[in-house]
């Protein structure tokens, strides 16, 4: 038996297998020896820095006019400015590099040779280039502050605007004023502890601060998911109002292919199948009412506004935007990991870590996720437009769910008499936002900080008070009918 | 603690808690919840009709063990008017079906329902034994899965029956759509969630469990007293579906709606129609007569390079163009008998069924 000593047997020792294919020759090219291997495809580092702008540009600019108009940039004329959502990792570290480097710096070097200088390209695209940043650990005791670092970083960057935002301002009557310059409230609750989630006004005497009613929507969450998804889509949602107060038509977002991948299957996982497409690109009207996806589709008229949501590096690995930032000297100030043990239950953790353990032993599943929810389309008509998410509720979830968990054994049973009947939220939702309100866990999310209490009825972000006064089978129809009907014909009426 | 009250009928107390909802229920609430919960899968999607013949595939595990006494109860229950069957398929994996074989018959006796044993040496000539041996434990779960969905169809059709229903369960569901987003098999990725899957000359294949978790069916077969088999394929070595598996219980751990949750998204999106304008058109294979996207269905492409001892032939382009490069199949190999999918017996394949009504 071999005692598998490699100096003395060459065959105790594993033939390594080679990182490359043919040869170790850059495949673009071919005369340099390559520096880093990109799925089995050899390049050498001048010919990396044109490869991974090129994957960006072809990523953006086919989206940059209003009306996509194929691979060409002879005239990128976009509706209105451009907003960087910014986190401080890797992917929007490069996207901020790229950026910059490519339409407020007009760098030579990121732009193709032929064409002349008086080509187009060389204008710039965007008047006004913003970069917003959301710190989050205001929610976490001890975490911390990273707003100055980032204020710095964005700083050494001329020309561009910054930003900062906290996480509690998704609840600060007074951010929504400055954003919208109109009044803003979180005067909504929502009753977490039922299923139909019965709406409710907050009672003017409970004066919670912002970030009081942020923690305590929080903490009321039925499982660290979704405490994880919600802060995520948080985030979202004060990016996308950040693009509309800045003028801003085209938000951009550092996700690189491999975290796409990651929040794809995390998104299927949490019940987002019907917004897969919006996931990897969606475009968010403000203005419009929730009505069904065909009648949306038409009206797209010329002065609505808009936000285009576009991840430029969605073609672009984990790996070469850290080569990117290794070879470019950049500065990555890395994403503080939550100090909160209930990141071992969240479904986006989870898969996080999957598909990071499956790139390493088959290297091409991060594309084939990617490129296989390219190949599928949301299936029937959206019935609306979730107030929490802003994006398409498919119609008909509610049944579908009481139809494959039966809750109840009668009708109605599961209302409990001592509750209030009020207006649901539950069928202005979306599915995955339903579930991350309702669905629960055996093992529910540990504390993120003991001195938050959870509560029964819980304030609504500052959005979705707005979405409910527009609805008007909801308040004024039942509330204000007779006087609102008074105001209307209140010239026409005589005296009594 | 005190002892909490039923959630379901709020009187009895309650002694389990659900996987699928977390509600706290008693036995009888959730045996009537299981079941009905079927039974609207079932109607919602307009499974059966009456004097529909229906067979159960059988393999006498926990799925179809509990499948069988459901479809059973639920026939009675709503009078469905169908006429069950139990169609088991015999792999031959030395000590791995024999127990479970043993639990499909004691299911004969007890329902009373007609058992059909097709094994793959009897289709085939080859037993799964043989073929590892051939072919070594990496890939051999492609032939046992392509030979299995076509000895169903062909016992199926054996027995004149209109529909196969399948164990199929939600944790399956869940983990297919994964694996086929993770593949990028866009194919399956459409059909996978659908209920109920028929081609043009095929048998209806469906799966009423689709949307039942599989603790709740192992505790519906611990409360009913069900005994069945748990046996692990010994020639089980598919590390992609293991790491899928392993995943989503992970999912299941940290939310259980998560298999529901993910059953939900697989049917929320569909192939775009320009994909799908891509896809290879379903014919009949010309050798077997059964359906395939190719002149020869999978099955048959398996079992020529077994006979000409290239094994790998339709599962590497390169082990196909060494088969293809040795010329046309010799004339005397052995193939799989003729389909014929109509109501008519199929002379290839004698009826024989095992034991009934005695």
């Amino acid at each position: 038996m071999s005692c598998g000593n490699p100096t003395v047997e060459t065959d105790a020792l594993m033939p390594r297998k080679k990182k490359y294919d043919k040869t170790n020759e850059c495949v673009r090219c071919k005369t340099s020896l390559g520096n880093i291997v990109i799925r089995h495809a050899v390049y050498c580092k001048e010919c990396f820095f044109p490869l991974v702008t090129f994957k960006f540009r072809r990523a953006l600019e086919p989206f940059v006019n209003a009306k996509p108009d194929g691979p060409r940039r002879t005239a990128l004329k976009p509706k209105g400015n451009l907003l960087v959502g910014f986190s401080g990792g890797l992917g929007s570290t490069v996207l901020l590099d790229l950026v910059y480097r490519c339409y407020v710096s007009m760098d030579k070097s990121t732009m193709p040779a032929e064409g002349g200088k008086q080509h187009p390209r060389h204008e710039r695209v965007w008047k006004k280039v913003s970069v917003c940043y959301v710190e989050v650990c205001d929610i976490f005791p001890g975490m911390k502050d990273r707003t100055p670092e980032v204020a710095q970083l964005v700083a050494q960057h001329d020309g561009l605007e910054f930003i900062p935002l906290r996480i509690q301002d998704a609840f600060d009557s007074s951010w929504w004023a400055r954003a919208h310059s109109s009044p803003g409230r979180i005067d909504l609750g929502v009753d977490l502890t039922n299923e139909e989630l019965f709406l409710n006004s907050v009672p003017s005497s409970t004066s919670s601060t912002p970030l009081e009613s942020l923690r305590t929507f929080l903490a009321s969450l039925p499982t660290a998911t979704a405490m994880s998804s919600t802060i995520n889509s948080l985030i979202r949602l004060l990016l996308l109002h950040t693009a509309l107060d800045t003028g801003s038509s085209h938000l951009v977002l550092g996700s690189s292919l491999t975290s796409l991948a990651v929040s794809l299957i995390s998104g299927v996982s949490q019940g987002r199948g019907f917004n897969v497409k919006e996931e990897m690109q969606e475009e968010w009207f403000p203005d419009r009412a929730p009505e069904p996806s065909s009648q949306r589709e038409k009206r797209t008229g010329k002065g609505e506004r808009s936000v285009r949501v576009i991840r430029p590096l969605r073609d672009v690995g984990r790996k070469e935007c850290a080569a990117w930032a290794w070879w470019s000297g950049l500065r990555v100030l890395g994403r503080e990991t939550w100090p909160w043990p209930g990141l071992k239950q969240d479904i986006g953790t989870l898969t996080k870590n999957f598909i990071f353990g499956l790139e390493k032993d088959y290297p091409s599943t991060v594309s084939t996720i990617v490129r296989t929810c390219t190949k599928v389309a949301p299936k029937g008509e959206a019935s609306g437009i979730c107030v929490l998410c802003a994006r398409p509720i498919q119609a008909g979830i509610q049944e579908w769910k009481s139809r494959i968990s039966i809750r109840s054994r009668s009708p109605g049973d599961a209302i409990d008499e001592k509750t209030p009947v009020g207006p649901s939220l539950a069928s202005h939702l979306c599915y995955a936002c339903h579930t991350t309100l309702t669905s629960t866990s055996s093992r529910p999310a540990p504390p993120f900080d003991a001195t938050v209490t959870k509560s029964s009825l819980v304030a609504l972000p500052v959005w979705v008070p707005p979405q409910f006064s527009e609805k008007e089978e909801l308040f004024r129809t039942q509330k204000m009918g007779q006087e609102k009907m008074r105001n209307v014909v209140q010239d026409f009426l005589l005296d009594e | 603690m005190p002892p909490r009250n039923c959630a379901l009928c709020h009187e009895a107390r309650a002694i389990l808690k659900r996987p699928k909802t977390g509600q706290q229920i008693c036995r009888d609430c959730f045996f009537w919840v299981f079941e009905t919960e079927v039974h609207n899968t079932i109607t919602e999607a307009g499974l059966f009709k009456p004097g529909d013949r229906v067979a159960i595939g059988a393999s006498g595990g926990k799925d179809s063990t509990v499948l069988a006494h459901v479809m059973k109860t639920l026939n009675d229950r709503y009078q469905y008017g169908l006429e069950l069957f139990l169609l088991s398929i015999d792999e031959g994996i030395t000590g791995y079906r024999d127990d479970s074989l043993e639990t499909v018959k004691r299911n004969q006796q007890q329902y009373d329902m007609p058992l059909k044993i097709l094994s793959y040496d009897e289709l085939y000539g080859w037993t799964m034994d043989a073929i590892v041996s051939q072919v070594g434990k990496r890939n051999n779960c492609t032939f046992c899965g392509v030979f299995r969905r076509q000895a169903l169809d062909r016992g199926a059709s054996a027995l004149h029956v209109d529909h196969i229903v399948t164990g199929h369960n939600a944790d399956d569901i869940a983990e297919t759509v994964l694996m086929n987003i993770m593949r990028g098999d866009i194919a399956r990725l459409g059909r996978c969630t659908m209920i109920c899957t028929q081609g043009e000359d095929t048998i209806k294949r469906s799966k009423p469990f689709k949307y039942a978790y599989e603790k709740e069916i192992v505790m519906y077969a611990y409360f009913k007293k069900l005994d069945y088999f748990s046996t692990e394929c010994i020639y089980s070595p598919d590390a992609y579906r293991g790491h899928a598996r392993a995943f989503l219980k992970d999912l299941e751990a940290a939310r259980p709606s998560a298999i529901i949750d993910i059953i939900h998204s697989g049917e929320a999106f569909e192939v775009k129609e320009e994909i799908r304008a891509t896809q290879k058109q379903q014919q009949t294979c010309k050798r077997c007569g059964y359906m395939s996207s190719n002149d020869l269905c999978k099955a048959c492409t398996l079992l020529e390079g077994l006979e000409r001892g290239i094994a790998n032939a339709a599962i590497t382009d390169r082990a196909r163009k060494k088969l293809d490069a040795e010329g046309p199949a010799p004339e005397n190999l052995r193939t799989i008998p003729f389909y014929q999918p109509s109501s008519t017996p199929n002379p290839a394949l004698p009826v024989t069924i095992e034991g009934a009504h005695n």
